[in-house]
C-alpha cells in the first residue's frame, strides 16, 4: 500500500505531467472558432519602447473591438492575440511561434527592424500571413524581397523625402544638415537622401553621427554652428540628444530650424524638450489626436478615450484598420485569407479613407504608404501644429 | 536506496558517469530529447533549440569564468564573430554547414585568444572591463565593414542537409541539439584531463599553479580560445536559427546574460553552465505563461508585463542571497536526499 508521502508524490508528478502535455499540446487551436480572423502581435510593453508598445497595443486593440460591436468582417469576429517581447528580437519570435501556434493568424503585428527581417523567411514558407510593425526601415520597402509585409505609413528615406521637399518649397537650395544615430534605424536612410537633397537642388553641408542617446554633444554642436546649416535634421533618436543640440546651437547663435521623424514626432516626446523646442519641426503620417480637423475616426477615439492618445496609438489603430480591410477585400473576392491574397487586397486599396487619420485618402501600391505632413511645435499651446499641407511622395 | 559508490579501479573513478543509475537516468533523457521534437509545438521546439544555443555559450563561459577563475564579458562578441564568420562563409562562398560552424568557432577561438592576453597582468574585474572592448571593437567592425554587410548586417541562407534545407524549427533541433550535447561532453571530459586540471589550478591560486609547473599564459590563453570557440559555434549556430546577423545582434548585454546565467546554474559546473542558462532563457517565458492564466485579457498584460520583470529580477538576486552555489547545487543537494532517504532528510 501506497504511504501518504509517495502518494502525494505520484499525484504531484501526474498533475506536472499533465500540465506539460497542456503545455505543448495548444488545445486552444482545436478551441478556436473556424470563422474567427487572428491578428497576432509582438508588442514590446517593457523594455526601452514599451513607450510606443503600450499605444500600439491599445490602438490595436481599440479598432478590433469598435470592429467586433459592429459586427465583425462579413459577421466573423476578429480575435487581437498581443504578446510581451521587451523589444527583444529572440523574445519577438517566441511570440510568433507561440501565437501561431495556438492560433490560425492571418495578420501579424512585429514590433522591430530585427524581427522584421528574422521573421521573414517563416512568413514566406508559411505563406498564411501579411504582417505589418513598427518599423519603417526602408529595407523593408520591397515588395520582392518582402512579399508578405508593409509599413504603416512612409518608410524613412520617404520621411526624409517629404522634409526634403518641405524644406525645397519653403527655402529653395537651403543647407540641409543630417544628424542620426550610429545604428542601423538611424543610418538608414542618410546615404539615399543625400541623394534626394541634391535632386531637389538641396545642399547637404555635414552629416554627423553619434551614439544613439548620447548627452555630450558639444563638439558636434560645434561642427554643426560651422556648417550653419538652415535646416537640421534628426533621425535614429527619440529624444536625446536631440534638446541638448537644439539648446546649445540656439546658445551658439545657431537659426537653423530643427526637424524630427516619426519617432521623435509624438506630441508627449516633443513636449519633453521644454522651452527650447518651440518651432521644432518634423514629418507625421497621422492626425494628431487634438487635431480639430474633420475626421470622424478621431472623433470615436476621442470619445473612447478621453485622455490624449500617442502616435504610436494611432498607428497601431491604423495597421488594425488595414489589416482587416485586406481581409474584407480578400473575403469580398471569395478568396482564402493567405499572406498572398492578403497582400494583393492591400495593394488593391486605392483613394482609401481612413477616417481622417491620414488626412488625405490612401493608396498602397507597394510596401509602404508613402504620404505625410509636417508638423511644427507650439509650446505655448502644448500641441503640434501643420505647417504643411499633406505631402505625396 | 543508494549509499555509496564501490570503485576499484582508478578507471572507475575517472568515469565521467559513474553508477548505474546516472546512465538510465540518461538514457532516458537522451530518449525524451529524442521524441520531444514529436511531441512539441513549433513555440515549444523554438525554445528548445534557444535554450540549447544558449547551453552551448554559457558552457563556453563556465570553462573561462567558472574553470579558470577569469572573469569575461566578451562572450556576446565572440558569439557575433562566429555568426558573422557563418553569414560570409555561407552568403559569399558556400561552403557546407559544418565547416562553417567549425570555422565561425575557430575564428571565434582567435579572437579570443587576443583578447584574452591581458589576463597575465589583470584579474577580476580589470580583466571584465578589458574584455567589454572586446565587444565595442566587433560591434564596429560589424558595424563599419562592408564585407559584414553594414549596419544592415546580413540574411543568411538556411544550413543544407543532403539538399534538405533545415529551415524549420523541427529540423534545426537535429541539428542545434547534437552539436549542444557533443560540446557538453567535451566540456565534460576537459575537466578529466590535464588540462582541465590545469584550468582548476589556475582558478584556486594562480601562483601556486605557476610554482607547480603549469604555464600560465598558455593555458590561461588556451581557455580563452576553447571559451570564445564554444561562444564561436554557439554563434554560428544562432546564424542558422535566426538567419539575420546584424551588429546589434550581439549587445553587452547578452554577454551579461549569460555571466549571470553561469553564476545563477552555478559556477564551475557543468550542470550548472545548463540550468543557468535554461533558468535565464526560460522563466521569463514561463512567467509569460503564468501572466496568460490570469483572466482580464490585454488591459491585464500591459499592467503585469513590467511586474513579470520585476519578478525575474527578484528571483535572480533571491538565488544569489539564498542560493549562491547556484541551481547546481540546488540539484546536487536534491540528489543527496533521495540518495540517503529515508534514513536523512
Amino acid at each position: 500500500m501506497d504511504t501518504p508521502h509517495t502518494s502525494l508524490q505520484r499525484r504531484s508528478l501526474l498533475a506536472a505531467a499533465a500540465g506539460a502535455v497542456a503545455l505543448t499540446h495548444p488545445l486552444s487551436v482545436l478551441a478556436q472558432g473556424a470563422e474567427e480572423i487572428v491578428i497576432g502581435g509582438s508588442i514590446p510593453l517593457t523594455g526601452v519602447f514599451a513607450f510606443a508598445g503600450v499605444g500600439i497595443n491599445a490602438g490595436m486593440g481599440d479598432y478590433v473591438k469598435m470592429l467586433n460591436d459592429a459586427g465583425g468582417i462579413k459577421g466573423r469576429k476578429v480575435k487581437y492575440v498581443p504578446e510581451d517581447t521587451g523589444y527583444k528580437v529572440d523574445v519577438s519570435v517566441a511570440a510568433f511561434k507561440k501565437i501561431t501556434s495556438q492560433n490560425k493568424v492571418n495578420l501579424y503585428y512585429g514590433d522591430s527592424t530585427g524581427f522584421s527581417k528574422t521573421i521573414n523567411p517563416e512568413l514566406d514558407r508559411n505563406g498564411n500571413i501579411l504582417m505589418a510593425g513598427a518599423s519603417f526601415a526602408t529595407e523593408l520597402n520591397d515588395p520582392k524581397k518582402y512579399p508578405n509585409q508593409f509599413l504603416v505609413g512612409p518608410d524613412y528615406t520617404e520621411m526624409f523625402g517629404i522634409l526634403l521637399k518641405h524644406i525645397a518649397k519653403e527655402k529653395p537650395g537651403a543647407k540641409v544638415a543630417f544628424v542620426y544615430s550610429d545604428s542601423e534605424f538611424g543610418r538608414d536612410p542618410i546615404e539615399s537622401s543625400e541623394a534626394m537633397a541634391k535632386q531637389l537642388g538641396l545642399s547637404v553641408p555635414i552629416k554627423i553621427m553619434t551614439p544613439a542617446g548620447s548627452v555630450d554633444v558639444s563638439t558636434e554642436v560645434i561642427k554643426l554652428r560651422r556648417a550653419a546649416p538652415d535646416y537640421t535634421i534628426f533621425h535614429g533618436y527619440i529624444l536625446a540628444p536631440i534638446p541638448e543640440f537644439i539648446t546649445q546651437g540656439k546658445q551658439q547663435g545657431m537659426t537653423s530650424k530643427w526637424m524630427g521623424t516619426f519617432w521623435t514626432m509624438d506630441s508627449s516626446t516633443v513636449m519633453k524638450m521644454g522651452e527650447a523646442a518651440d518651432g521644432f519641426m518634423g514629418v507625421m503620417p497621422y492626425r494628431y489626436y487634438y487635431d480639430t480637423e474633420k475626421a470622424p475616426m478621431l472623433e470615436k477615439i476621442r470619445a473612447l478615450r478621453p485622455e490624449y492618445q500617442s502616435t504610436a496609438y494611432i498607428q497601431g489603430f491604423l495597421a488594425a484598420m488595414l489589416f482587416t480591410e485586406a481581409a474584407k477585400r480578400t473575403l469580398d473576392a471569395g478568396k482564402p485569407l493567405d499572406g498572398k491574397n492578403l497582400k494583393a487586397a492591400l495593394n488593391s486599396i486605392k483613394d482609401f479613407d481612413t477616417g481622417g487619420l491620414i488626412g488625405v485618402p490612401i493608396t498602397i501600391s507597394g510596401n509602404s504608404i508613402p504620404v505625410g505632413r509636417v508638423y511644427r511645435a507650439d509650446m505655448k499651446a502644448q500641441k503640434m501644429v501643420a505647417a504643411s499641407d499633406w505631402i505625396k511622395l | 536506496m543508494r549509499i555509496g559508490t564501490l570503485k576499484e579501479t582508478y578507471i572507475a573513478d575517472a568515469a565521467l558517469f559513474d553508477s548505474r543509475t546516472q546512465k538510465v537516468w540518461l538514457a532516458v533523457g537522451a530518449a525524451l530529447l529524442v521524441l520531444f521534437p514529436f511531441m512539441a509545438s513549433d513555440y515549444w521546439l523554438y525554445l528548445a533549440c534557444l535554450v540549447s544555443i544558449n547551453v552551448a555559450s554559457a558552457t563556453g563561459l563556465n570553462i573561462l569564468t567558472g574553470y579558470t577563475g577569469l572573469v569575461s564579458l566578451g562572450q556576446a562578441a565572440f558569439m557575433g564573430l562566429g555568426a558573422y564568420t557563418v553569414a560570409v562563409l555561407e552568403t559569399k562562398v558556400g561552403t557546407p554547414f559544418v565547416l562553417n560552424l567549425l570555422a565561425g568557432g575557430f575564428v571565434a577561438m582567435l579572437g579570443g585568444i587576443v583578447v584574452g592576453i591581458p589576463s597575465l597582468r589583470v584579474k577580476g574585474l580589470y580583466l571584465a572591463i578589458a574584455t567589454i572592448a572586446a565587444s565595442f571593437i566587433a560591434h564596429f567592425i560589424f558595424a563599419n565593414w562592408k564585407f559584414t554587410g553594414g549596419t544592415g548586417g546580413l540574411s543568411v541562407p538556411p544550413a543544407k542537409l543532403l539538399g534538405m534545407a533545415l529551415d524549420t524549427s523541427f529540423r534545426l533541433y537535429w541539428l542545434i541539439v547534437p552539436v549542444t550535447i557533443l560540446m557538453l561532453l567535451g566540456a565534460a571530459n576537459l575537466f578529466r584531463t590535464r588540462v582541465g586540471r590545469a584550468f582548476i589550478a589556475i582558478r584556486d591560486r594562480d601562483i601556486s599553479a605557476e610554482v607547480l609547473g603549469i604555464p600560465l599564459l598558455r593555458y590561461k590563453l588556451l581557455s580563452f580560445g576553447l571559451s570564445s570557440f564554444y561562444a564561436g559555434v554557439a554563434g554560428g549556430l544562432w546564424a542558422y536559427f535566426f538567419r539575420v546577423v546584424t551588429p546589434e545582434s550581439f549587445p553587452l548585454l547578452m554577454s551579461i546574460f549569460f555571466l549571470a546565467a553561469i553564476i545563477v546554474g552555478g559556477m564551475g559546473s557543468i550542470l550548472g553552465g545548463i540550468l543557468g542558462a535554461v533558468f535565464m532563457t526560460m522563466v521569463p517565458e514561463l512567467l509569460k505563461l503564468v501572466v496568460d492564466l490570469m483572466p482580464g485579457g490585454s488591459e491585464l498584460t500591459v499592467f503585469l508585463s513590467p511586474v513579470r520583470t520585476v519578478i525575474f529580477g527578484l528571483l535572480i538576486i533571491g538565488f544569489l542571497v539564498f542560493e549562491p552555489h547556484g541551481l547546481a547545487e540546488v540539484w546536487r543537494r536534491v540528489r543527496r536526499f533521495f540518495h540517503l532517504w529515508p534514513f536523512r532528510n
